[in-house]
């Protein structure tokens, strides 16, 4: 609670500083060394779009703590936020395999299915913002 | 509550209660039904509504802990909530019905005490209601944490070959459960060869194939090679008839098989003794 | 950074030792392609027991570096694969079907030489 890191995404170094933050948070926040495979890994993914597609961006890693259902629910939750060029069609977006990269098409539908909860909105010309938790078991 | 409208429930204290023994005995029937002896009913009953009645004279907080203790110890011996909840409404109606019946009651006067009533016996039936939701995801929890339990680790049966036996339903939950049992159990054996016998699994539909077919995919990356065994004739037949692939995965029907093809990829087979005792046997490599 | 590429015999072997990181993966991609073509080389066992996780970027750099091999006429097998960097991978639908795996470095030069032998 009230405890986050913020890492500003610019160059490739911005992608191993936000997932190395990512673990560490994990770490501490007790999930298992699986679990903090994953959200590393989907830390990775959206920096590197962030990276990839608009130059400049920041990743927010944070800590939820959700006290108010029984029992209380802890989780991480990660922001991706940019203001490049959007997302034109969300749905190829997070089909398997597709890319304008020439990567191997995994980014968002992988994060989708590395993390338990998942939002993602884009404004062509705007920006985009994407949300994604992962619950502590 | 006005300390009138509680003098007048205490003045009627005896009156309300023989009142409500009786109601409640009426629908006792439907609700608890015949687990419990008669005596054992009637002594609850008048416990019960004693004890709501008292509550009255406590502080919130200590009126709270009496009931909380109270509603815990019919929770354990499985009375169920309608008992509850059917019981304080024919609270209710008796206790509404003795004040409307009291003397020299006015219209203003009848409607405050309906609504302090009405307050009360809802704060009540809110909190019995609670302790009964947090009782059942209590269960709920500790059936999910035995299920898990279930997962059973890898077996490892020769050097290099293991087993994971499933017996169950497998949801998506206890899938990856197992998925981090077998990779971890890999390592910590060195096993080769990993046999996921599923002649415990119930139905094979596509979700669990599903999940068979990624923990196959999961166990070859991290260096071992994977057999699905336990195969029965019902379960090649949904297999095929749901059109499910199971890719490269190969597969025996039995366990044993399974052992068989596990030592031929590790180049090894089980051989008679002549020597001796010729029932025992060793495996030769 | 620089991944070290130790030669055995017919073999190269590598032990990925740090975070894999865009710039690490490519320039390792070109020095191992070098040296297969310097040494000849046959087989080639990547080790990943260190590394603690794989994203999709880097998966497809190895899967590359596979494939690139084998034209080059060395076959390569993947070896101490963690189960946290293969659930994810799983997760993520990344396969790596035509790649070849082992426990450990041992397990994997058997490997190719078993491959090499058929």
């Amino acid at each position: 609670m009230g405890i986050q890191s913020n890492v500003e995404v610019q160059t490739e170094w911005g992608i191993v500083s936000a997932r190395q933050a990512g673990r560490n948070l994990a770490k501490e926040a007790g999930f298992s060394s699986v679990d903090q495979a994953r959200i590393a890994t989907a830390i990775s993914e959206l920096a590197r779009n962030i990276y990839l597609y608009a130059n400049n961006g920041e990743i927010i890693i944070e800590f939820l703590e959700n006290e108010n259902v029984s029992p209380p629910r802890r989780g991480i939750k990660i922001t991706a936020r940019d203001e490049g060029p959007g997302i034109d069609n969300i749905r190829n977006a997070m089909e398997d395999g597709y890319t304008t990269s020439g990567g191997l098409g995994a980014g968002l539908p992988g994060v989708k299915r590395l993390m338990d909860e998942f939002d993602i909105d884009s404004r062509s010309g705007v920006g985009t913002e994407i949300t994604a938790i992962k619950w502590l078991r | 509550m006005q300390p009138s409208i509680i003098q007048m429930i205490h003045n009627q204290r005896h009156y309300i209660i023989d009142n409500w023994l009786e109601e409640i005995n009426t629908v006792q029937t439907e609700t608890v039904g015949n687990n419990v002896p008669k005596e054992m009913d009637d002594e609850t009953n008048r416990k019960f509504i004693e004890m709501i009645i008292d509550t009255l004279e406590y502080e919130q907080r200590e009126a709270k802990g009496k009931l909380r203790g109270f509603v815990e110890r019919l929770i354990y011996s499985g009375w169920p909530l309608s008992y509850f909840t059917r019981g304080m409404q024919s609270f209710r109606s008796v206790l509404l019905e003795t004040m409307s019946s009291g003397e020299g009651v006015n219209s203003k006067r009848i409607f405050e005490t309906f609504y302090e009533i009405e307050t009360w016996v809802d704060g009540i039936v809110n909190q019995i209601a609670d302790e009964y939701s947090g009782s059942w995801e209590n269960t709920i929890q500790l059936q999910r944490h035995a299920l898990n339990e279930l997962s059973a680790p890898l077996i490892p049966v020769f050097e290099k070959i293991s087993v994971m036996p499933l017996v169950g339903t497998i949801d998506t939950e206890r899938a990856k459960l197992i998925m981090e049992n077998v990779l971890e159990g890999i390592i910590e054996h060195r096993s080769h060869v990993v046999l996921i016998d599923i002649t415990g699994v119930p139905v094979v539909d596509t979700m669990v194939a599903h999940h068979i077919i990624q923990a196959a995919e999961a166990i070859r990356l991290v260096g071992a090679e994977c057999i699905l065994v336990g195969i029965r004739p019902e379960i090649a037949q949904t297999i095929v008839n749901l059109g499910i692939d199971l890719g490269k995965l190969q597969t025996k029907s039995t366990l044993q098989q399974g052992i068989e093809a596990g030592l031929q990829m590790t180049q090894r087979k089980i051989v008679k003794c002549n020597t001796e005792s010729a029932s025992s046997v060793v495996i030769g490599g | 950074m620089r991944i070290p590429i130790l030669k055995l015999h017919k073999y190269l072997l590598i032990s990925v030792q740090v975070e894999l990181d865009d710039q690490t993966a490519l320039q390792f991609q070109e020095d191992l392609l070098n040296k297969i073509h310097q040494e000849g080389s046959l087989g080639v066992v990547i080790d990943l027991t260190s590394v603690e996780m794989i994203d999709s970027y880097i998966a497809k750099v190895l899967g590359d570096v596979v494939d690139m091999s084998n034209l080059m006429g060395a076959k390569v097998v993947l070896t101490g694969i963690q189960p946290a960097v293969a659930i994810t991978l799983i997760d993520m639908g990344i396969m790596l079907h035509e790649v070849p795996t082992a426990l450990d470095l041992e397990q994997g030069l058997e490997k190719l030489q078993q491959e090499l032998e058929d």
